[in-house]
């Protein structure tokens, strides 16, 4: 697989987390990469932790918090 | 015509071009040649007790057929008895008095040696004073040159015994043979520096013979580190000058060394801080006239930016100079291979496959030539592609727009950080 699919991949998981309405609470980067927590106050299962593994996705989801958008909302970018 | 007068800390100029203290500048025959043939400045090879050299003392690295690359030399001070040279110095000041004349100074550090060392040479006529802190061989040995220069508290010390009687401004030369040159340059500006020069030669061996296993130089078989020169130590120079134009602890005029030997290289170091600057191996190679093509075109460059003074450079570059963690990591650039001039080599192609992110493929079209393709998505934008490329303009970088704000490594932690510490310690993953 391309880099830019591996990215492409890790982001869409990001993406579709956000669509359903998680707000990212909490990122830990280690040796393994970057584990971000996604917090959601609807029904149902309300944490769920992506471990992104790519540079690109763990610039991306820093950017949309940087961007100003949490709760973070999917960027059109050209990354 | 540019106006190319300088002004460093209080030393004129009628040019940026400074011969630095090395053998181009050992009489005042040589020295007042290179007036003639247009040098503004000299710094007069370094006094002291005179030394005794060794034969054999310079080397060179040669690169794919690019003689001397690199310079190495082991010579020491001058030779010559103080007298003899200060009697040239006077001579050459008679007979150049618009042109800077610095002494280059290396003694002891005893407050004494110092004093009376500043109080001859200045007797004579000189325009400044630079404090030889930077060699790196022989003197050394002896506790001065690069061993005073690698203890920023005897750099400090020195320079305020030479302020404490010098009455022409003071340039303390830098070694770079040192983690962090900026400490050493603001212990000279606590000493009372003028200026600071940078910089001096760098530790260095410049081979080892595979046949004889001599190293090269040597002397009747043993060899000793010397100090590296020459267009290869530019780069490493020309950083070393930002780093102290940028740290406002220095806040002095800097004359610019190391590897200068262009017109193009003497604007480099002043748009990155230098006042003026200093040659050495350049001339050592091809001789003094070289300042004729330098005058050229700096005065050419300066007219075709329509400025008025060289003194419009110094500088310009240094808000542009950073750190890593302040740099956009959303800036993108990729590579766009021009079929027109590629001449498939496959240079790109190998460099990309083994040395970087493998993303140019070779492809063959529908009449079955074979051509180079960059997927963009994939490429990182590394530059080895056009670094290793040897067709003019067959590999363009091409910025892209990314669609988001600019973002920092710092500010990017600022967000995590931020991010963690606005949940509960329960929250935090």
């Amino acid at each position: 697989m391309s880099a830019y699919a591996e990215f492409d991949k890790e982001r869409q998981e990001i993406d579709a987390l956000l669509r359903q309405g998680y707000v990212i609470t909490g990122i830990r980067e280690d040796l393994n990469g970057a584990a971000v927590q996604f917090t959601s106050s609807g029904p149902g299962v309300n944490r769920v932790e992506l471990l992104l593994l790519t540079a690109d996705s763990r610039k991306y989801v820093t950017t949309l918090i940087f961007a100003g958008a949490n709760p973070a909302k999917p960027l059109e970018t050209h990354m | 015509m540019a106006d190319l007068r300088i002004d460093l800390a209080g030393i004129k100029s009628p040019n940026p071009f400074w011969l630095a203290s090395a053998p181009p500048t050992n009489t005042g025959y040589q020295v007042q040649r290179a007036f003639e043939a247009g040098w503004g400045g000299a710094v007069w090879k370094t006094l002291g007790d005179p030394i005794i050299n060794t034969s054999s003392r310079f080397a060179a690295v040669h690169f794919n057929g690019q003689r001397v690359a690199g310079f190495n030399n082991i010579e020491l001070i001058t030779d010559r008895p103080l007298e003899v040279n200060l009697r040239e110095i006077y001579e050459t000041k008679k007979r150049f008095p618009d042109h800077a004349v610095v002494a280059s100074l290396m003694v002891e550090p005893k407050q004494e040696k110092w004093h009376e060392i500043v109080k001859r040479v200045e007797a004579v006529g000189v325009d400044g004073l630079e404090l030889n802190f930077g060699c790196p061989h022989g003197m050394a040995e002896r506790g001065m040159g690069a061993a005073s220069g690698q203890q920023p508290d005897l750099v400090e010390a020195q320079t305020y015994w030479v302020k404490e009687v010098a009455a022409t401004p003071v340039i303390v030369k830098l070694t770079p043979n040192i983690t962090d040159i900026t400490v050493v340059a603001r212990h000279a500006v606590k000493g009372g520096a003028d200026a600071i020069s940078l910089i001096n030669t760098i530790n260095s061996l410049a081979g080892v013979d595979i046949h004889s296993w001599n190293t090269i130089p040597n002397v009747g078989g043993q060899g000793a580190h010397g100090g590296y020169c020459g267009p290869a130590v530019k780069p490493i120079a020309l950083s070393m000058v930002a780093e102290c134009a940028r740290d406002r602890g220095v806040g002095v005029p800097i004359s610019g060394i190391g590897g200068i030997s262009t017109w193009q290289d003497v604007v480099e170091f002043m748009l990155m801080g230098s006042t003026g600057i200093q040659v050495c191996t350049a001339v050592m190679h091809h001789g003094f006239r070289i300042v004729e093509e330098m005058l050229d075109g700096l005065n050419n460059y300066l007219d075709d930016k329509g400025l008025a003074s060289v003194t419009e450079l110094t500088g310009k570059s240094v808000p542009k100079y950073s750190n890593w963690g302040d740099l956009d990591l959303n800036y993108k650039v990729v590579a766009r291979i021009n079929e027109e001039n590629c001449i498939n080599c496959n240079k790109c192609h190998i460099a990309c496959e083994d040395a970087s992110h493998q993303c140019i493929d070779m492809l063959t079209n529908a009449d079955g030539k074979a051509f180079l393709h960059v997927r963009e998505e994939d490429c990182v934008g590394c530059n080895l592609c056009s670094i290793v490329c040897p067709a003019d303009g067959a590999i363009d970088m091409v910025a892209l727009d990314s669609g988001v704000a600019p973002m920092t490594w710092n500010q990017r932690q600022k967000v995590i950080s931020g991010l963690n510490s606005s949940y509960s310690e329960a929250e935090v993953v």
